[in-house]
């Protein structure tokens, strides 16, 4: 295992892959050369389908539709409009890439399996089109595209059309590569496991929906192009739904949120398909209930066997320690601004549901430097306070300004670039991110629309990740988390996962910090960590707004107390002027302090009383 | 008009044959949360199975349909029963899940009944009806009857049995049905299979009308579930009156767009799924994301 | 208008016996070794923050959530291996935090789903009398869908669907979530009558003065574990459980 931790190991393993499928022409015969060919056309076409559903997230089940539209664009502008091959191939994927790009346009609106359902019909529509259109051959194909003109080099020989693909394939493998392990596919993954809170820490959900549909189309298209070029003719059938979901079970059987697993999905099952050609109907039953098989058992695919093997390796040695480090104090800011300005202004903020009044003119003001606490018992809409305030909802009246900016109506991406973080009382970590992972998507800061630059300077980006990497591991010791940088949060205790979305939140330095009862479910010791973290947070600068219960932390924590009850604000103050309040008493502490009810008197009014 | 009250008659049964797919896919989505992409290919199957026993074995329509519902139902169970460790787990891998089973339908038919596939005659030789001069094939009446009666049917069990209003409650809460002793793995069992058993009467009684092939179910399967989210996967009279809808727009763009009719059908469907998510007549929330 | 309920069945009432209960949530153990024992007639709170294991506690009991225990038993019954849906056959009722009425079902349905696992004949019709007698404000609106009514009339549904199966215990939790305080009191009147009626009950609270008023005994978990137990009055007193769960 060392070994393949080593630096040198991977480019290592690479190097020797590339002289294996180098030398693979050498030692096959010309029928398995062309199923090689075909094979690597799926391989690519994977990738692309890889990077939308496993990476991003994004059911598309029109990845044979991109394929064709590659292909097909390239045979009427080679045959139709005696275009060259390569410049008909450039159309073609700029065709492919626009039509990835309307495809994926109603991944804005709906999710999962709405724009499965969706994306399969406009894959659909595209085949009605093929097979009725005169201009694509009224359903009987396009025979007769030229052979690829490569200077010397006779591109109609399946042994010689074999490197080109293995050309284009090794880049686009490379590019995926590099977008998964960097900024974009940090973010494509976290929106993928969770997109409620990849929003709150500044990710744009539609720019990254629609960057994944580009690059599914990207792919297609060259995929399609690579097609047109090899077998030189195209007709509807092989862009059908029956191929669409041969692509899903390649992508399924490999491991979809692996590139490299789909890669192996989509040789291994292309290789299989074409050598069982007289059986074909057979390795369909095949692979269909190996999907069903693997969705069940084995649900990351072939790709996540090397990991659940690990996992079962490390099981049974016992495992890491599991205690967190020692938080380090940040610097106190050089002046100390409390009490100065106002950073957050809520003036009769109302927030309806269905007929269901969840804030009822809510009106409060934060300093400064402040730590505030919201206290209230559960239901009375503290959480959805936070909602509003951090841009989840969008408040059904009143004003909301934060730093003097009105922000009512601006979603969660644009108010984390405006210096506002929060966590989730639910814990929203994601599911398959390491903490490091978490670390550096929140350190990110970029708008989400600079992936251009991974086509245009993808030295910048990786120049970029050497200092966001740099950032991530101070933050990492910051909070203690160092020992558990490369492991899954879900996997650890309930208070390292706290730590983990509290180190979350404030990697990008926020200006106002909303913690959604940070204590819920910690222990004592862990509650006095959490306590001395947030004094010094707020020592650093940032403003704190807290929910929380345990009345403790919140008296020797807080500056001020508001209390809600019913979606309203009851109090406002010191906490020990709030605490002797009698109408806080009465909503939060109880009432029945003072007056038990007997069982004689109160009953009679019960059925009565909620009429009105 | 002729011409008119023909493609409108046409419109309707083919919407009847729609409505009965999309409640199939509502039962199935209200109780499991899951859209069942084998769907379609059950209902090939159901058309399938009708049609063999009607042409071969010769037993009466009737009796064909019910056997084709039977059969289906014992698959709707098996799928159900695979997939259960999944439910409320992971709708994506489900939903792969589900087209991997629509994968081996395909196939298995593919064995059983040959690739080519089959033209069924009508089950009903009374001669058309002659109204204001257009000829209305009685079948079609009968496909519209049947559907009626199967909504009614359905209707009743849920809104009347025992069994019926609970399979609604698994829908609306998991565990406060089984707190309340519902057998909510049972529940939902059922409401696969009866959804099952929905697709093969759309596909039996759907099977004369069209072709029955073994990649007949794409297509059908899709308008079915435009019919489902027109109707907002709320209600039955919802399904019902997405299902004429879609019947209907496909019936006549099959007039005026002749080979495109798909094609327009599809790209007014997505269109339709952007503008409003949760249907044109539910206000349930549908989108899971 | 009555204002007792009908009696409990007329089953020898049993007692709730928990030794050891844990709950595991991939890496997080929620429910640490928790036991405790509910006498029949008697009244039981659990308090404890948010994420202190409160509702784990009660899911596990009714076998929402995977959970493991020595012993898990009502009366002669041994519940360990019971699933959620076969509880209410050994007569236990349970109320789910944030109500979770059948929202979609008018509230006839919904009380008679209640009675769900006893079959719908002719004393479950009297049952449901029974309860629209006791909350007469659910027989006004009995065709009403459950969804449209209000959070305490939601609360007192989801009560009186839990008394439909005639249960021995009832398990609570958090009944005052979301409620304004002069409901949270209506809370305690109905709680205080159930008891009043022979009824076992297991509340779960947060407002710590709620479970006080309700029950004579309560446990207060920390970290999913119990830290302190004893009668309210004692707890009352306790200057730890002032100052945690009380603000005082």
């Amino acid at each position: 295992m060392s070994l393949l931790n080593h630096r040198l190991a991977r480019p290592g393993a690479y190097t020797v892959l590339l002289v294996i499928a180098w030398f693979v022409p050498y030692s096959v015969g010309s029928y398995e050369m062309h199923i090689l060919d075909t094979a690597l056309v799926y391989a690519v076409l994977a990738v692309g389908q890889g990077l939308v559903m496993g990476i991003a997230g994004q059911i598309n089940l029109a990845q044979v539709a991109f394929l064709g539209v590659g292909a097909y664009t390239t045979a009427i502008l080679t045959t139709h409009n005696h275009l060259g091959f390569w410049a008909a191939a450039v159309l073609a994927v700029l065709a492919s890439a626009l039509i990835g790009l309307i495809v994926g346009l109603p991944a804005l609106r709906v999710q999962s399996h709405y724009l499965g359902i969706v994306t399969l019909g406009l894959s659909l529509a595209f085949l009605n089109w093929v097979t009725n259109a005169s201009i694509a051959g009224s359903g009987s194909g396009i025979p007769g595209i030229p052979v690829p003109p490569l200077g010397s080099v006779d591109l109609s020989s399946d042994y010689l059309y074999y490197y080109l693909e293995l050309v284009v394939f090794t880049l686009g493998l490379a590019f995926g590569l590099f977008v998964v392990r960097t900024r974009l596919g940090r973010r494509l993954r976290a929106m993928r496991d969770d997109s409620l809170a990849a929003g709150s820490l500044g990710a744009s959900i539609p720019v990254l929906r629609m960057t994944s549909f580009l690059l599914a189309g990207v792919y297609g298209g060259v995929a399609g192009v690579l097609y047109a070029g090899l077998i030189r003719f195209v007709a509807p059938e092989t862009f059908s739904t029956s191929n669409m979901f041969l692509l899903l079970a390649m992508v399924v059987i490999g491991g979809r949120q692996s590139l490299w697993g789909c890669v192996v999905g989509a040789l291994v099952l292309s290789i299989v398909q074409n050598e069982l050609t007289d059986l074909s109907t057979y390795s369909q039953l095949g692979y269909g209930s190996v999907v069903v098989l693997m969705v069940v058992f084995l649900p990351t695919g072939l790709a996540g066997v090397p990991s659940q093997l690990l996992r079962l390796r490390r099981h049974s040695t016992g495992g890491t320690s599991l205690t967190l480090g020692q938080f380090q104090p940040y610097d106190a800011a050089a002046t100390t601004s409390a009490g100065e300005g106002v950073l957050l202004d809520l003036d009769g903020v109302t927030m309806r549901f269905k007929g269901l009044t969840a804030l009822d003119q809510v009106s409060l003001t934060v300093h400064e430097g402040e730590i505030r606490g919201i206290v209230g018992p559960n239901g009375s809409g503290k959480t959805t306070l936070f909602n509003v305030i951090s841009g989840l909802y969008h408040a059904s009246g009143g004003t909301v300004r934060f730093g003097g900016t009105r922000i009512v109506g601006m979603r969660p991406n644009r108010l984390a670039h405006l210096g506002m973080a929060r966590t989730f009382q639910n814990l929203r970590l994601f599911r398959n991110l390491t903490v490091r992972e978490h670390l550096l998507t929140a350190l990110d800061r970029t708008p989400t629309r600079w992936a251009w630059r991974y086509v245009l300077w993808p030295f910048g980006v990786q120049h970029g990740e050497k200092f966001l990497r740099a950032e991530a591991e101070q933050l990492l010791d910051r909070f203690g988390l160092a020992p558990f940088a490369d492991a899954i949060p879900y996997s650890l205790p309930y208070g390292i996962q706290r730590r983990v979305e509290l180190a979350r939140a404030m990697s990008a330095h926020p200006r106002l910090l909303l913690l959604d009862e940070p204590a819920a479910g910690l222990n004592g010791a862990e509650k006095a960590q959490l306590a001395e973290i947030v004094g010094s947070i707020r020592d650093s600068g940032t403003t704190v707004v807290i929910i929380e219960h345990d009345m403790s932390l919140v008296m020797s924590l807080c500056g001020r107390v508001t209390v809600l009850a019913a979606g309203q604000v009851i109090a406002d103050g010191l906490p020990t002027e709030v605490a002797a309040n009698p109408q806080v008493i009465e909503a939060y502490l109880g009432r029945a302090a003072q007056n038990t009810p007997t069982v004689e008197d109160e009953p009679a009014a019960l059925g009565s009383e909620e009429h009105a | 008009m002729q011409v008119f009250l023909q493609t409108l008659v046409g419109g309707l049964s083919l919407g009847a044959v729609y409505a009965l797919v999309a409640l199939g896919f509502a039962l199935v989505y209200r109780t499991m949360g899951l859209v069942n992409f084998a769907h379609a290919d059950v209902l090939m199957i159901g058309a399938y199975v009708a049609s063999t026993f009607t042409m071969s074995e010769h037993l009466p329509f009737a009796v064909a349909v019910v056997a084709a519902m039977v059969i289906t139902g014992l698959i709707g169970l098996v799928i159900e029963r695979m997939l259960r460790p999944l439910e409320g787990k992971d709708f994506d891998l489900m939903l792969i899940g589900t087209i991997g089973f629509g994968i081996v339908l395909e196939a298995l038919a593919t064995l059983i009944w040959g690739a080519t596939g089959r033209a069924v005659p009508s089950p009903v030789d009374t001669p058309p009806l002659h109204l204001l001069g257009a000829s209305i094939p009685t079948y079609d009446l009968v496909v519209v009857g049947v559907a009626i009666v199967a909504m009614i049917a359905l209707t009743l069990f849920l809104e009347r049995t025992r069994r019926g209003i609970a399979m609604q409650a698994v829908a609306m809460d998991y565990d406060a049905a089984s707190a309340a002793g519902i057998n909510v793995g049972r529940s939902n069992a059922i409401a696969f299979s009866i959804g099952a058993g929905l697709a093969a009467l759309a596909g039996a009684l759907v099977g004369p009308l069209l072709y029955v092939s073994p990649s007949m179910g794409g297509s059908i399967g899709i308008d079915g579930f435009a019919a489902a989210i027109l109707g907002g996967f709320g209600s039955i009279p919802g399904a019902v009156i997405g299902g004429v809808v879609i019947g209907l727009l496909s019936s006549f763009s099959a007039g005026h767009f002749h080979g495109y009719s798909d094609l327009v059908t599809f790209l007014v469907f997505a269109v339709l799924v952007m503008i409003r998510p949760t249907g044109l007549f539910g206000e349930r929330t549908v989108s899971r994301a | 208008m009555s204002t007792t309920l009908s009696q409990p069945s007329s089953r020898v009432s049993a007692a709730l016996q928990v030794e050891d209960l844990c709950v595991r949530y991939g890496g997080v153990q929620a429910v640490r070794s928790v036991s405790f024992t509910v006498e029949p007639g008697e009244a039981v709170g659990i308090i404890g923050a948010n994420g202190a294991g409160k509702t784990s506690t009660l899911r596990a009991l009714m076998g929402l959530v995977p959970r493991t225990a020595s012993t898990l038993s009502f009366g002669e019954s041994d519940l360990r291996r019971t699933p959620a849906r076969n509880m209410v056959r050994h007569g236990i009722g349970y109320v789910p935090e944030g109500r979770h009425v059948f929202s979609g079902l008018s509230v006839e349905k919904n009380l008679m789903l209640g009675a769900y696992s006893k079959g719908w004949g002719r004393s479950q019709k009297l049952e449901l009398d029974g309860i629209y007698e006791q909350f007469p404000v659910l027989g006004e609106m009995r065709q009403r869908p459950a969804g449209a009514l209000s959070g305490g009339q939601q609360q007192m549904l989801a009560i009186g669907r839990a008394l439909m199966s005639k249960p021995d215990l009832i398990l609570l939790d958090e009944p005052s979530m979301g409620l304004s305080p002069k409901l949270v009191d209506d809370t305690l009147a109905i709680l205080l009558n159930l008891c009043g009626a022979g009824l076992s009950l297991l509340l779960v609270e947060q407002n710590a003065e709620l479970a006080f008023g309700a029950t004579s005994r309560c446990l207060v978990v920390e970290s999913g574990e119990v830290v302190t137990e004893g009668s309210t009055k004692e707890l009352r007193a306790d200057p730890q459980v002032r100052r945690s769960y009380l603000g005082i």
